[in-house]
């Protein structure tokens, strides 16, 4: 028994990745073995996480994120050392500059993690569900005593702390490296916003997992799950903007228009890109990182007359960010709960 | 015949020149027949003064003469010069029938008695021509300080302009130190040619313009302030008392009761501030007006809107309420108040930080809780299949 176990683990990890799971559920509900009691849920999220970080795909994809932020990391420092003009506003907050200053050689820390982070997120989610259900393993698996929502939860929640810890791990270690090579500690204040930061990226990174959750479980094929999430992802990123920019050209108010209606003009192709999750994601990220940002629509001079130009406390930086904050978590939410309609809502028992 | 003839002429002629000489006599003395001739002859002045006397040298004979001028019996410490055509002279040729002018320039001196004196303009053997000089006044040996206007008055913030002048009335040259006695706080400022100085050198009998310019102490009280100013030197002196009169110092002060100059306003909200304005002079301000420069489409209210008097020393609350416009973006602006009267005027800069609205903010809650309620009900709906 052992040993066919043993074939079994080597010849399909998926198939003992259940195997486990069956036998760890069988276990915490035997009363007998009630000493190391785990909760279900918590045994296929600890499961999923075991699997993800032993997956080749996930460590490529982290030494890749990695070295790209170190890159970064790289050039703002040098970019801070060659020394910028000074700047009583935004030198009071040198610290935030690790993230968003650079030479020119490489994007900075936060455009690699609005570049990179969809990649993360589709890597880890669109195979989440149409590869056990080829592999036979999710009938199996439902046939387990548990619930059937726990297997869509964990799987979400298991990536969701894989990424978590990811951009942690990532954001610290520039802070950290950052600390030693300016030797000036941040204030509390750029600690609040470097977190706040993590936390946006984080639920940016999710807002693509779950969409490529959802692709994997409309797809039966995890490719074509995969293609679709990359398809919309370069959507965004490439195709978007010049769709904008067509827009924004043929709607282009004349030389003679009131400034009303050239400020209406560009809030609206404002709002036409922020439909986007990674325009979402580089504004909130923006206001927050760089606390002289005060809006982020265009300003008139009257809006702009009589103002001292000093940063905003963190509080005002997030109410001026909130709708943006509020889109991508809605985002979020959304996409979580059309995979979750879609997954309990279907067939799993044919292969 | 013509032997007869001879003496005749001879005597004619010692008639002839005999009635001239009687005719010029009672000015020239003897008759020689040279004439020292000037109007002149009996002049009043006063000390200091400085004659100049044209005296003519007449020569009535047939012969060129050769006429040497001096002066005789000059009083002492008179200095004379005697010049004709440009040079001064001691000897003068006059041809016959002619006459010749000489300059006489004299100077009396500053320091001289009242009286008559007499000196007499000699050509020796020749002529002599005895001149008299009134000297009108007791002479004296002085500097004279003076100015046309010594009293000022204005309030205690302006300054005071005297312009006085100097008169060297001694016979040297003389540098003259400037000092004034002011009261501990005041400015006193000497300035001759738009320089400002501490002395002054003036030539003899020369004038020399000095401004003095005073400025009180701003706090000072009001009335009326005695300036002793003297122009020193070793041997002379002179003083010159200005009179300032202070009508009062005017300041005005704007602050918050707690000095605290800056706010927070939520957008499109109102906030009240109380002012004090104290008045720091030593004059009553009245007709305070008070004014704002605050950003576009924001509202400074002042309650009331005009302080009629403030005593010196005494202070007035006054309230303004500012409203933010309704489009103001975050961050932190500045707000210029300004109390003005006629005299003075203060000005105070808010900063004010304008605060976004929380209304956005809990609406977007309330989205990301509509968003989370719907997972929850899918959670309710499929969860326990």
């Amino acid at each position: 028994m052992k040993a066919m176990h043993d074939v079994i683990a080597i010849a399909d990890p998926i198939m003992m990745k259940a195997k486990t799971i069956i036998t760890t559920v069988r276990n915490t509900t035997t009363p007998l073995r009630a000493e190391k009691r785990i909760h279900p849920f918590w045994v296929i999220v600890h499961k999923e996480i075991a699997d993800h970080v032993r997956s080749w795909r996930f460590n490529i994809l982290v030494v890749l994120i990695a070295l790209t932020c170190f890159g970064s990391l790289y050039t703002s420092l040098t970019a801070l050392t060659r020394g910028s003009k000074p700047d009583a506003v935004t030198d009071a907050f040198l610290f935030l500059k690790l993230f968003t200053l650079t030479d020119g050689t490489l994007p900075s820390f936060t455009v690699f993690i609005s570049f990179l982070g969809p990649l993360l997120g589709i890597s880890l989610g669109f195979d989440a569900i149409n590869s056990e259900q080829n592999r036979g393993t999710l009938s199996r698996l439902v046939a387990q005593p548990i619930h059937r929502d726990y297997v869509i939860n964990a799987k979400f929640t298991a990536a969701l702390i894989v990424i978590s810890v990811m951009l942690f791990t990532l954001s610290l270690l520039v802070t950290g490296i950052g600390l030693i090579r300016i030797g000036i500690p941040p204030t509390p204040e750029e600690f609040w916003r470097i977190l706040c930061f993590v936390l946006i990226s984080i639920c940016y990174v999710a807002f693509w997992l779950n969409l490529s959750i959802l692709f994997s479980i409309r797809f039966r094929q995890p490719a074509t799950a995969a293609l679709c999430g990359i398809a919309v992802w370069l959507f965004f990123t490439i195709f978007y903007q010049l769709l904008v920019n067509m827009i924004a050209k043929n709607m282009e108010p004349s030389i003679m228009a009131t400034s009303e209606q050239v400020i209406r003009y560009q809030q609206f192709i404002f709002n036409l890109l922020r439909i986007v999750p990674s325009q979402l994601f580089n504004e909130a990220t923006t206001t927050l990182l760089m606390p002289s940002v005060r809006s982020l629509s265009p300003l008139t001079m009257e809006q702009v007359y009589g103002t001292i130009p000093s940063p905003l406390p963190l509080g005002q930086s997030l109410l001026v960010v909130w709708p943006q904050l509020t889109g991508l978590a809605a985002a979020t939410v959304l996409c979580f709960a059309l995979s979750y309609a879609s997954f309990m809502r279907r067939e799993i028992r044919s292969r | 015949m013509k032997q007869f003839f001879m003496p005749l002429r001879t005597i004619l002629l010692g008639i002839l020149s005999l009635a001239g000489t009687m005719l010029s006599s009672h000015v020239a003395g003897k008759g020689t027949g040279v004439t020292l001739y000037t109007p002149y002859t009996k002049i009043s002045v006063p000390p200091g003064q400085s004659i100049d006397y044209t005296i003519d040298i007449i020569n009535n004979t047939s012969l060129v003469k050769n006429v040497s001028v001096s002066l005789n019996n000059l009083p002492k410490g008179w200095s004379y010069d005697l010049k004709s055509g440009g040079w001064a002279i001691g000897e003068l040729s006059v041809l016959p029938g002619e006459k010749k002018n000489v300059n006489l320039h004299i100077d009396v001196p500053y320091k001289v008695d009242k009286g008559i004196y007499h000196f007499t303009v000699a050509a020796p053997g020749i002529a002599l021509l005895p001149l008299t000089v009134i000297v009108s006044e007791q002479g004296t040996y002085r500097t004279e300080f003076t100015t046309k206007q010594p009293n000022m008055e204005g309030n205690a913030n302006a300054a005071f302009t005297f312009s006085a002048e100097l008169k060297n009335r001694t016979g040297e040259k003389q540098l003259y130190a400037l000092r004034a006695q002011t009261p501990p706080g005041w400015n006193i400022a000497f300035k001759v040619s738009g320089r400002q100085v501490t002395s002054v050198q003036a030539e003899p009998n020369h004038t020399e313009s000095v401004t003095i310019e005073v400025d009180p102490p701003d706090a000072i009280e009001a009335g009326t302030y005695k300036i002793p100013v003297a122009a020193v030197t070793s041997s002379t002196s002179a003083n010159l008392d200005l009179e300032v009169v202070v009508t009062g110092s005017y300041s005005l002060e704007m602050t918050t009761p707690s000095g605290l100059l800056s706010t927070a306003i939520t957008v499109g909200d109102t906030r009240r501030i109380a002012l004090q304005l104290r008045n720091n002079g030593s004059s009553p301000l009245k007709n305070i007006k008070l004014s704002h420069a605050a950003p576009t489409n924001w509202d400074v209210v002042f309650e009331p809107a005009q302080v009629e008097v403030i005593e010196p020393g005494k202070t007035a609350e006054v309230y303004a309420t500012i409203q933010a416009d309704d489009k103001a973006i975050a961050g932190d602006y500045v707000t210029n108040l300004e109390a003005k009267t006629p005299e003075v005027s203060s000005k105070v800069s808010l900063r004010v930080s304008v605060q976004t609205s929380m209304v956005y903010g809990w609406l977007g809650v309330l989205i990301m809780g509509g968003a989370v309620g719907t997972v929850y009900s899918l959670f309710r709906k499929y969860g326990r299949r």
